[in-house]
């Protein structure tokens, strides 16, 4: 696959998890005979990124989100299916690819602890041998965008939780690497720290073309980021398509914000969420929703109709309250 | 009494958590074992250049040896798991869980953890003790047996105020794990008879760390060497140091109200 | 490379000054063993009529206090770090890295040991005020000295990178680990001068790594090894660098496939 920055083929990750019994004779019993279960983590996963394309990668704890971006970084062997990153086998990690990508996870901290991020900084430039000119532009260049001119001399260990996931992008970004993978990078931070490193790497994919696999609790990130989306749950791929695309896929109602001409009681046609005099809000199964709006139509004399979609998170944790098992969808 | 009460019930909790991991049993077991390996190989490899040291024969040794591992697993077991709980406790204000319980707070911080099988070395002590007690061929009177278990007492004590003294630092002095190292080195020395150290070293050993009481004077009372004076100091130490430990607790414990507030 | 040995090093050596205190109070910890030591060979030597095996009390003296140096260069990751290691991540965030991981270790407390080396010259100082240490080393046996300290450096990094890698496979290994050190302990150097073993223990030891790394750099300060013996000493510390690093390459690589079957 030559026009992909990443490809994917029929992925998959599977676990043998030794079971384990409680007593010291069972301890013993398993040194000898070990029960083994298999968990599969990732199940015949697949998709194509194009470069400089941001996706957002979305699933709940243990769906394979981090599993996935463990086996495109080349920290895990997968046990069935193709990788191909920048046209390498990430699993060998060789020398020329790891040049290439970062992996960002936000609950890890890469920095040298007792000393200023700038020291942390010319480590990862004697890591990966940037020439010193290079080096000196894109870090100015970073600082500059992330706003920590003032902060980038102080111990790491007394910078806020935010400004030192800052210097851990910019340091993971020094090298300029040409995909990037970033699990949750925004966990635990406040709005404005989340603006400014969404901002930043929307900035660096622009500069530099990187290819982004993102994952995120906040759906904001995505939302600001990435127009494609691929949820996995349960290991598998339920959705890879378009953001807007999702919500029609798998949000479950709409909400007809209707104004009547007189006050009515609207409640065989639904479920009222709100009715303020003449203004009232009703929840209808999506399918229904036209057909409802015709009755209405019909029936009342409306001064304003509008249907809403349901805010994107609740849309999410709707997908991943629906079963695993239906088919894939492609969109 | 209420303090024996409060020991049984901690122990008793403590030992239950342990029993859970008896794999960590056998681990100990081996670890222990390989420590006593040493300590023998180490013992010959002296006597095999020389028939006495200081005036102490192999066997005597053997004594002074067994001792050093009793009370070095009765430390590990009991007191040095109280005092790495209390100096953490302090680091990070979580002290105010022990100090809340209608109990005299020395005492609750005292017993509050128990490293179940460190008591390993206790056993394996007393069983090298016990060997080397039959390989000197002399019998033990009751009041030598009587002078050993009154001179292990006090030196308990001793080894136990000293360590509140220094976890108490930890209410001033915030980092204080190093001096963990600095006992366990120094505690090494107990391996053997505090006689044969220069006289400063002995000093320091006896006075400032008091090792020399805990291991050097109850391997004496076995050995025939205990004298009533040095008892009768042991007596005293153990006592002064014991109010000398109170008090410091208590007015790092003020310290402790004053920086939380 | 050698840029990111010096920057790495450097880091190492910022970093471990600003626990300048902490750096003191461990090296202080570690005095009682070699004192314990001295203090009960002198006794013995004196004992005898002034000398047992060959050593002096002043012999003694130099030969321990040459110990704390060395034992300070023999301070390397302990194999009980790798559990935490992988645990805490940094071994996935070292194998992102286009580098190997040993060169990070090797760098890192190779800094370290040069602030070590600072700090040591005042107790060095200090434990020769009070013990007398009889001490006349040749320039060549300094040099060599200097050398070999390093040299016992690589070799127990080597080895005790083998002993932590086990930790791909299993973690209860706590007790290999003391069963190792305590081979090491007698076998080395450490618990006592080579010359005092026992001659089956000596011939036992020439098949181990262990006496390169302890024995060797102190007898060659303080000891009276041939010109000879001082060159072969470092061509065999050289051996034993070459051999350590195979094995470190062998079970390295399947302990990375081991770590991408299973996960971290």
């Amino acid at each position: 696959m030559h026009t992909s920055a990443i490809h994917v083929n029929g992925l998959t990750k599977v676990y043998h998890v030794p079971e384990r019994q409680a007593g010291l004779l069972a301890a013993m019993r398993s040194l000898v005979q070990r029960k083994v279960r298999e968990v599969h983590a990732v199940e015949n996963v697949s998709f194509s990124l194009a470069p400089g394309e941001i996706v957002g990668f979305l699933g709940p704890n243990g769906a394979g989100k981090t599993t996935t971006l463990k086996m495109l970084s080349g920290l895990l062997f997968p046990s069935g299916g193709e990788v191909s990153v920048l046209g390498h086998v990430p699993s060998r990690r060789e020398a020329a690819y790891l040049k290439q990508i970062t992996l960002v996870m936000g609950n890890r901290n890469q920095l040298q602890w007792d000393l200023p991020a700038l020291d942390s900084f010319e480590l990862q430039r004697a890591i990966y041998r940037i020439p010193t000119d290079q080096f000196q532009t894109t870090r100015d260049e970073f600082i500059e965008m992330m706003e920590v001119g003032d902060l980038v001399r102080k111990p790491v260990r007394n910078l806020s939780l935010g400004e030192r996931m800052k210097m851990e992008i910019i340091g993971a970004l020094l090298h300029r690497p040409q995909v990037l993978f970033l699990d949750e990078p925004t966990l635990g931070l406040d709005v404005t720290m989340q603006r400014r490193i969404r901002s930043f790497v929307a900035d660096y994919n622009r500069r530099h073309g990187a290819t982004v696999m993102l994952t995120s609790h906040y759906m904001a990130d995505v939302e600001a980021l990435c127009r494609r989306v691929i949820v996995i749950h349960h290991g598998k791929v339920l959705y890879d398509g378009a953001l807007s695309g999702l919500v029609d896929r798998f949000a479950a109602y709409r909400q007809l914000g209707i104004t009547l001409a007189e006050p009515a009681d609207l409640g065989e046609y639904g479920e009222v969420v709100s009715a303020e005099g003449s203004k009232v809000v009703l929840r209808v199964p999506r399918a229904e929703a036209s057909r409802i709006t015709a009755r209405l139509l019909a029936n009342y004399a409306l001064t304003d109709l509008t249907i809403e979609e349901p805010p994107i998170d609740d849309v999410i944790a709707q997908v991943f309250a629906t079963e695993a098992d239906q088919p894939a969808m492609s969109g | 009494m209420g303090m024996f009460r409060l020991m049984y019930h901690f122990f008793r909790i403590g030992a239950m958590n342990e029993l859970q991991y008896r794999v960590n049993f056998w681990i100990q077991l081996l670890q222990s074992g390989v420590a006593l390996a040493v300590g023998l190989i180490s013992l010959a490899l002296v006597f095999s250049h020389t028939t006495d040291l200081a005036g102490w024969s192999q066997t005597e040794l053997l004594v002074v040896m067994g001792v050093h591992i009793m009370m070095g697993g009765l430390i590990g077991a009991v007191i040095q798991p109280n005092m790495l709980r209390l100096m953490e406790d302090i680091r990070e204000g979580t002290l105010d869980f022990a100090l809340t319980k209608p109990e005299d707070a020395q005492i609750m911080v005292s017993v509050r953890e128990i490293r179940l099988w460190r008591l390993v070395d206790v056993i394996l002590g007393a069983i090298l003790l016990g060997t080397a007690l039959v390989l000197l061929g002399d019998a033990i009177g009751p009041l030598q047996a009587a002078g050993f278990v009154v001179a292990t007492i006090f030196g308990a004590l001793m080894i136990y105020s000293f360590w509140i003294m220094l976890t108490s630092v930890a209410f001033w002095v915030v980092r204080v794990d190093e001096m963990l190292n600095l006992f366990e080195g120094i505690y090494a020395a107990g391996r053997w008879p505090v006689g044969i150290y220069p006289g400063w070293l002995r000093g320091l050993l006896t006075f400032l760390v008091p090792i020399a009481f805990a291991v050097t004077v109850p391997a004496e009372a076995l050995t025939g060497r205990l004298s009533g004076a040095t008892l009768g100091l042991a007596a005293l130490l153990a006592i002064g140091l014991l109010g000398l430990s109170r008090l410091v607790w208590r007015i790092g414990l003020r310290q402790y109200g004053g920086a939380s507030a | 490379m050698l840029d990111y040995y010096w920057t790495m090093a450097r880091t190492a050596i910022i970093t471990q000054f600003q626990y300048r205190t902490a750096n003191y109070f461990y090296m202080i910890g570690m005095i009682a063993e070699p004192v314990i030591y001295l203090v009960v060979w002198s006794t013995i030597a004196t004992a005898q009529g002034g000398e047992v095996g060959g050593f002096t009390p002043g012999a003694f003296a130099a030969y321990y206090i040459v110990w704390t140096l060395v034992r300070n260069m023999n301070i390397v990751f302990t194999p009980y770090g790798w559990e935490w290691r992988i645990k805490r991540g940094e071994l996935s965030a070292a194998l992102l890295r286009p580098i190997h991981p040993l060169h990070q270790d090797l760098a890192y407390f190779g800094g370290w040991k040069l602030v070590v080396i600072v700090l040591w010259l005042p107790i060095a100082a200090i434990l020769a005020l009070i013990f007398q240490p009889t001490l006349n080393p040749t320039p060549l046996e300094i040099g060599v000295f200097a050398i070999a300290i390093w040299g016992a450096y690589l070799i127990r990094s080597m080895f005790l990178w083998l002993l932590g890698m086990i930790t791909f496979w299993t973690t209860r290994v706590s007790a290999l680990y003391e069963l190792y050190f305590a081979v090491e302990l007698l076998l080395s150097g450490r618990l006592v001068p080579m010359s005092l073993l026992p001659p089956w223990a000596r011939d036992l030891a020439l098949f181990m790594p262990f006496q390169w790394t302890f024995g060797f750099p102190i007898e060659a300060l303080v000891g009276t090894l041939s010109t000879t013996e001082l060159l072969t000493g470092l061509a065999i510390q050289v051996l034993w660098i070459l051999i350590g690093l195979g094995l470190v390459q062998l079970v390295w690589r399947a302990g990375v496939r081991r770590y991408g079957a299973v996960g971290g």
